[in-house]
């Protein structure tokens, strides 16, 4: 493994080093954090995130990028995950940027109803979109 | 507060100056086993994007494996971490995330896999040690999971029973037999985990 590499390698694994910002992560953040340690229950990885009219609104206004970039990449539903690893910042970054553009009504958060797991409506569904996905030579898997 | 989503597609809740499209409702998988076992290769076998990697951060503790007198150090670690998506049907979104795996570690992935519809543990039968964590892992945190032996190159060292028998799993916990190249032989190993969700699920 060596740094710099793609991403579709296996394991990416330790210390691989996205490109340095301008602006320091965690003092876009105030240094606040989630996950970890923190208190409060982290924002699942897969929530949507969706921008508001507000937000697309306040595309020019805002004093970081990192607000614009988020803003921008929301135009469609992103999840947390796929937001931090387009824009190479921490998920734990993305998760305090989103919430506070959430707060000001600037993107809209969808997070997965906790019990949604173990809900059998949802894994039938889960089940059935799975199972009409084609394998690589075209066939639909029977039963 | 952090909209939530229906499970039933139409009836959501969302917030009253919410606008713009409507999200599908997330759910997740995790992929995990040893170091170089196939998780990446899982994951872009079925996923309508080329795999992103993101940066998460985990809990970790220091396996002091030959020294029981030291309580395991806890450390919050930065991990490159890959996943990918397959989209089901306009409402419904699924995310593959593969854990960070590193032999001599014990993790804490609780911040990854919460919520979960359930773990596929890939296994590579030349190195069976290298599951045994996300083995227990599954089983501690009573997740639903499937074992998968991942067939390179359509060789399988040993025999189920025997790869039941070496890893100790319950035998309630499916077993079966995949290619992690192979989409639909990835889609067939998923379906195990969440048959076997489901029937946990039901019971």
């Amino acid at each position: 493994m060596t740094a710099g590499e793609p991403s579709a390698t296996d394991d990416a694994g330790w210390g691989v080093e996205p490109p340095a910002s301008v602006v320091r992560p965690f003092l876009l953040t105030a240094g606040r954090i989630a996950g970890g340690d923190s208190l409060v229950p982290p924002i699942p990885i897969e929530t949507q995130v969706v921008a508001t009219d507000l937000g697309l609104a306040a595309l020019d206004a805002f004093v970081f990028e990192q607000h614009r970039d988020i803003i921008t990449l929301c135009r469609q539903p992103q999840s947390l995950a796929e937001i931090a690893a387009k824009l190479r910042m921490h998920l734990n970054v993305i998760r305090v940027l989103a919430d506070d553009l959430r707060a000001d009504g600037q993107l809209a958060l969808y997070a997965p109803q906790a019990d949604s797991a173990r809900d059998a409506t949802v894994l039938r569904r889960v089940i059935d979109g799975l199972r009409a996905i084609p394998d690589s030579r075209g066939a639909i898997r029977e039963g | 507060m952090v909209s939530e989503l229906s499970p039933t597609p139409g009836a959501r809740s969302v917030r009253a100056d919410t606008e713009g499209p409507k999200p599908p409702l997330p759910v997740k998988m995790v992929i995990a086993g040893g170091f170089g076992v196939g998780k990446t290769t899982t994951v872009g076998a079925i996923s309508e994007i080329e795999p992103l990697t993101t940066e998460a951060s985990i809990t970790s503790v220091a396996a002091g494996v030959d020294d029981l007198t030291h309580t395991p150090e806890k450390m919050t670690t930065t991990v490159a971490m890959d996943f990918g998506c397959v989209t089901l049907d306009p409402t419904l979104k699924l995310y593959l995330f593969g854990t960070p795996g590193q032999e001599r570690f014990g993790f804490m992935w609780d911040d990854l896999v919460e919520g979960a519809l359930g773990g596929l543990v890939i296994v590579d039968t030349r190195r069976l040690d290298d599951c045994y964590a996300a083995v227990d892992y599954f089983e501690h945190r009573e997740i639903p999971f499937a074992v998968a032996v991942n067939a390179f190159d359509g060789k399988v060292e040993h025999d189920l029973d025997d790869v039941r028998w070496a890893l100790d799993v319950a035998d309630h916990v499916p077993l079966t037999v995949f290619d992690a190249r192979e989409r639909g032989s990835v889609r067939d190993a998923l379906l195990v985990v969440l048959e076997h969700a489901l029937a946990t699920a039901e019971r």
